[in-house]
């Protein structure tokens, strides 16, 4: 699904992919790794078409709420598991959408349409990577970008000077871009 | 003035993106990357929202009962058993046309096959040569393939008969008909209008059942009360007729349609995999089934029993007792 992967490799993601998804239908508490899989990529899905953070969280949760219960029921197709996650999202957004969606695009057609896909894997990717920071970067983003925190409150909290924290965030950010591969750039 | 730093630049912009969600500052073009970044950072998901739906998911997940899948492995809840004249022969057409993987056969020593499995996609398909006690009992099978006209020309090419040229039909899938050597009806479809990748409509496998009784209303009946069916979809003619109905028996689907026309009753077998052999042949009969043979251990592992339902399908009834290694 990313930009530019190797088939061989999408094909063994394909393949690891059914083996978890079987795993979990034999025994449910195995979902929590299809979870962990899935979860950057459909909270970015759901974020891009909702106006804010609690109908994304909304939204991925209905999700995997529905995946867990009609997972049973799924049926191997050879086609990626998060195909059928996304699908479940756009519907859910179709669903809420006189009071939900950002714009009157179908997300049913981003659940489609290849360049949207790469978007959201981009994101979820970039997602997962602020995992991977050093703590004080990763503090810096979660607090800016997530609680929404001014530079002052942070340096407060932090007990460093506005200075240093432009500069860890700089670093954090500029860390992110070369972790990414410059898909970004 | 002198000239911000970098890092104060890239901050002013993630200000400005912060509190004009809409717009994206102007910045020196070493720091749009950065900016792009900070764009998509604003969706960036909560940790505590992400553990604590991991964590209600788990509870549900432990809640729900490990999935022992009553069906030996491959199965799902109903599968065909086509009883014909010239097994070996239908097998081959299907291995042409269907691309049929053939799982295993059991030969009689005349020659004739006794029992045989073949799975097409992700359905399994038994069949077996008909004999004094079970006369051929052709039927009708839907079949979803990635390419319906190529599937539809393969199946000419290996001998089936066309019923009907592929068509766009109203209801979104391109559809051909053929039979085949040992009689079979098989509608070949392709459904457009399924997601990426995907040919077939949702909750459907490669190869379902289509019956065509008369009398769909009461054979929906008689299927709730014996087999816990549910109707998943159901479009009637303005007389009332059923013209498609989709019952949900265990994990699997059962199609059928009002006899009409060339669409006749062609009542066939079945094979249903149940979680208690013994308790749903009981409920069969007193839903109204005729019993065929009563609940044995059959030597291939599976506690079996078999009912003929009032249209005159019969209703092999299965739960795996014991793992016996396949011939």
């Amino acid at each position: 699904m990313a930009r530019g992967q190797p088939r061989s490799e999408a094909r063994e993601e394909i393949s690891a992919d059914r083996l978890l998804i079987e795993a979990a239908q034999r025994d449910p508490r195995r979902f929590a790794e299809l979870y962990e899989q899935n979860f950057d990529r459909v909270y970015a899905f759901s974020a891009r078409r909702v106006r804010n953070r609690e109908e994304a969280e909304d939204l991925t949760s209905e999700v995997f709420h529905q995946a867990l219960a009609n997972l049973p029921r799924f049926e191997w197709r050879g086609v990626p598991f998060v195909a059928w996650l996304y699908r479940m999202a756009a519907n859910a957004i179709v669903d809420r959408w006189h009071s939900t969606s950002k714009e009157q695009i179908d997300p049913r057609r981003d659940a489609e349409d290849k360049a949207a896909l790469a978007e959201v894997e981009q994101r979820a990717s970039l997602f997962q990577l602020v995992a991977s920071l050093p703590p004080d970067q990763r503090r810096v983003i979660i607090q800016r970008f997530v609680e929404q925190r001014s530079i002052r409150e942070i340096a407060a909290e932090l007990g460093r000077s506005e200075g240093a924290i432009k500069q860890l965030q700089f670093r954090a950010i500029e860390n992110l871009r070369v972790r990414l591969g410059g898909a970004h750039a | 003035m002198p000239k911000l730093s970098l890092a104060a630049q890239l901050d002013q912009a993630i200000q400005a993106l912060l509190s004009h969600p809409d717009s994206v500052p102007p910045v020196e073009s070493s720091l749009a990357p950065l900016v792009r970044i900070a764009t998509d950072l604003r969706d960036l998901p909560r940790e505590e929202f992400k553990a604590r739906l991991k964590s209600d998911l788990e509870r549900k997940a432990s809640m729900a009962t490990p999935a022992v899948t009553p069906f030996r492995e491959g199965f799902h809840s109903l599968t065909p058993y086509l009883i014909v004249e010239g097994a070996a022969k239908l097998i081959d057409f299907l291995k042409q046309a269907f691309g049929a993987e053939e799982k295993f056969r059991v030969p009689k020593p005349d020659g004739s096959i006794m029992h045989a499995e073949v799975r097409i996609g992700g359905s399994v398909v038994e069949l077996a040569d008909a004999n004094a006690q079970y006369p051929p009992r052709p039927t009708n099978l839907h079949l979803y393939v990635p390419d319906a006209d190529s599937v539809y020309h393969r199946a000419i090419a290996a001998g089936a008969t066309s019923t009907h040229e592929p068509v766009d039909q109203p209801y979104g899938d391109r559809e051909a008909g053929i039979r085949d050597p040992g009689g079979n009806n098989w509608y070949i479809a392709t459904h457009k209008a399924a997601g990426p990748g995907q040919f077939t409509p949702e909750g459907l496998r490669a190869v379902t059942i289509y019956l065509h009784p008369k009398g769909a209303v009461q054979l929906i009946d008689f299927l709730k009360r014996a087999f816990n069916a549910e109707e998943a979809a159901r479009y009637e003619s303005p007389e009332g007729a059923i013209v498609h109905a989709r019952i949900r028996i265990g994990d699997s689907i059962l199609e059928m349609g009002e006899a009409h026309g060339p669409y006749e009753p062609r009542p066939t077998g079945i094979h249903f995999y149940v979680a208690d052999a013994d308790a749903a042949y009981r409920q069969a009969l007193a839903a109204g089934a005729t019993s065929l043979t009563e609940p044995n251990d059959a030597p291939y592992g599976d506690r079996t029993a078999a009912v003929l339902d009032p249209q005159g399908n019969s209703w092999f009834l299965a739960t795996p007792i014991k793992d016996v290694p396949l011939p």
